[in-house]
């Protein structure tokens, strides 16, 4: 990085549904915790957007372990939602969220609709809270996956939610375990959705071939990392074309992001920013470096705002 | 009694993700290597912390400009006890950590030479705490739980305490010491020796088990420990236990102690992601009086990897921890 010697300034800020980013480089839920975890190592306020793992009505202990396994190229992972709940969450997370000074996404889970109305409407109160992303996806408790994989309970659960979202930007991740997601994204921007997330991760199961028993305690778990990524793209590139251009609603795209090229991809295929997961694990500074990747690759490309080339491949 | 405090064990140093180079990486037993790196100093880590690694992206491209890949294999870090750290002048240190080849992080780890690079986050986790105003400590290690033991024997000659090893092999060549075979071995448990150069450099002594009985005492390094105590006179009150091992290894030492009211500090190990509280894989299930049901998840990487034994609920299930 750095290597060029032009002085033009590139303009990495993007807009979702009127939230304002500096650049497109966000976290994905679920793994980078609260934001203080990675402190030691990684600026947060330099991101774009900082998204927090998933909160509940109510404190949740999680799966029992083990609760990850490395894949091919990959990871299993069945956490369960652990989480603080909503009221610790109120009162011991979001002093440090607020003072990070860019906008924060917070992750919401629930058993129900009411659940994650009440979650939701609680959340709302809150300034700082830019963006109330609902994830129906999570695989790995049996509460949510019906949401995302059944098009009219989602856009049911959307439109429920819908009325206690008042300030807030509200986003609706998307489950990859569908036969059409343009399905389930349509049912979301129908239900009153403004951003779309996806993708979550892929449910998969790995077998200890010796003792024959499943690696993950909850049997099955959810696939990220580098090898769901043309799965993401795939699914960015459907979505972008089929629901959200027309419906000018912007994607954030995740799904085994790496580097600025992957992100340059996603971007390419619709994606109005990207979110950064497994990869935080192996090295809390990719989003720095994929920051300084984007600002290489428009001043190769010629391009004075990083947003030019949302939806910019080849059909 | 003082209270069992694992907050007296603050590290003086904040993590750090750095990238290192091999000085040393050799064979010192069957499936065992001991790799010494060298890297940014980290002379504020204590016995017990842990050191996260992965291959550098330097050792992948040359430049970032074409997008750094982490992938194939490994993908995720693996955590590693500190078996040693020495100072190298200036702001540099050396590292040691050993490690048995079972899977594809250890193969690759075991593929490194002298002047390549790895990245290293780290220092993770707490350490064992020393100021238990015992004057007799313990070490019980098993298998892969000797490392830490190696760099706490040293801090325990430090803080002057009477320290002993015990420490416990399938068989005598997967045993990771270098053994003086001038130095006579108990085979009965009930005495220690300076048989092991690696312990015996920090005045501690040493009792050794291996399973097939083909060195030391026969059995496990539980049924040594027992054997040794009830030989030794050593007062339960004025004894603190560190252990290391297989899960089934550390909860008969944590049981051990438990009958006899001995103070006792385990160093747990889980499937990790992260290492530093964000993925929540590592949880080690806790008693915890004020929690729904009296027990609660605390994480291996940031609220241990040392806890107070009496507070460990042991399930028999160690974790598929691949390394």
């Amino acid at each position: 990085m750095g290597q060029n010697t032009t002085t033009t300034p590139i303009d990495l800020s993007v807009d979702l549904a009127g939230v304002h980013l500096i650049n497109p480089v966000m976290t994905a839920s679920g793994t980078s915790g609260f934001g203080p975890e990675y402190a030691a190592f990684l600026d947060i306020s330099s991101l774009g957007a900082f998204v927090t793992k998933a909160v509940t009505p109510e404190e949740r202990r999680g799966n029992p372990q083990p609760r990850t396994v490395e894949t091919a190229a990959g990871m299993l992972n069945a956490i369960g939602l652990a989480n603080v709940g909503l009221e610790r969450f109120c009162r011991e997370k979001v002093g440090y969220l607020s003072g990070l000074g860019i906008p924060i996404v917070v992750n919401v889970a629930g058993r129900n609709a009411d659940d994650y109305a009440n979650v939701c409407r609680r959340l709302d109160e809150i300034e700082c809270l830019s963006i109330l992303e609902l994830n129906v996806s999570c695989p790995n408790v049996s509460d949510g996956l019906d949401y995302g994989t059944d098009a009219g309970r989602l856009e049911a659960l959307v439109a429920h939610v819908r009325p206690f979202v008042r300030r807030a930007k509200l986003m609706v991740k998307l489950s990859p375990n569908v036969t059409d997601i343009t399905a389930t994204a349509r049912a979301a921007v129908n239900g009153g959705a403004e951003i779309l997330s996806l993708i979550n991760t892929l449910q998969g199961m790995a077998i200890n071939v010796e003792t024959r028993k499943p690696m993950l305690a909850n049997r099955v778990g959810g696939l990220s990392g580098p090898a769901i990524k043309p799965v993401a793209v795939c699914m960015t590139d459907k979505v972008y074309r089929a629901v959200a251009r027309d419906a000018g609603v912007p994607i954030v795209a995740m799904g085994g992001i790496q580097n600025w090229r992957d992100a340059v991809e996603f971007m390419l295929a619709g994606a109005t920013a990207v979110a950064v997961g497994t990869m935080l694990f192996v090295d809390p500074t990719v989003p720095i470096q994929i920051r300084e990747g984007l600002t290489d690759y428009c001043h190769r490309h010629g391009l004075s705002a990083v947003r030019n080339i949302v939806g910019q491949v080849d059909r | 009694m003082p209270v069992m405090n694992h907050s007296n064990c603050e590290p003086s140093i904040h993590p750090r993700l750095i990238d290192a180079t091999v000085i040393a990486n050799t064979l010192i037993c069957r499936e065992h290597f001991r790799i010494t790196f060298e890297c940014a100093d980290m002379t504020g880590a204590r016995a017990g912390q842990f050191v996260h690694l992965a291959p550098a992206r330097s050792a992948s491209h040359p430049s970032d400009t074409i997008g750094t890949n982490w992938s194939p294999v490994p993908l995720l870090r693996r955590a590693f006890s500190i078996a040693g750290l020495v100072a190298a002048a200036p702001d540099r240190c050396h590292i040691d950590v050993i490690y048995r080849v079972v899977g594809t992080a250890t193969r690759w780890m075991a593929s490194l030479r002298v002047g390549d690079s790895l990245s290293v986050m780290g220092p993770l986790g707490n350490c064992f705490p020393l100021s238990t105003g015992k004057r007799h400590a313990w070490m019980v290690a098993g298998g892969v739980g000797l490392p830490p033991m190696l760099w706490l024997a040293e801090a325990l000659r430090g803080a002057d305490r009477d320290g002993i090893a015990f420490v416990g092999a399938r068989s005598r060549d997967l045993l990771a010491l270098t053994v003086d075979r001038n130095v006579p071995v108990s085979i009965d448990g009930t005495r220690a020796s300076p048989a092991a150069r690696e312990f015996a450099r920090h005045e501690v002594p040493v009792v050794i088990s291996t399973d097939d009985g083909t060195f030391g005492f026969a059995g496990r390094i539980g049924g040594a420990l027992r054997a040794y105590f009830a030989a030794a006179g050593v007062p339960a009150d004025d004894l603190v236990v560190y252990t290391c091992g297989p899960e089934a290894m550390m909860a008969d030492a944590a049981r051990f102690c438990a009958e006899r009211g001995i103070e006792c500090h385990v160093c747990m190990e889980r499937a990790m992601a992260c290492g530093t509280g964000t993925c929540q894989s590592c949880v080690v299930a806790v008693h915890e009086p004020s929690a729904v049901d009296g027990w609660r998840y605390e994480l291996c990487c940031t609220q241990g990897p040392v806890f107070d034994a009496g507070r460990v609920i042991w399930s028999g299930v160690g974790g598929a921890v691949q390394h």
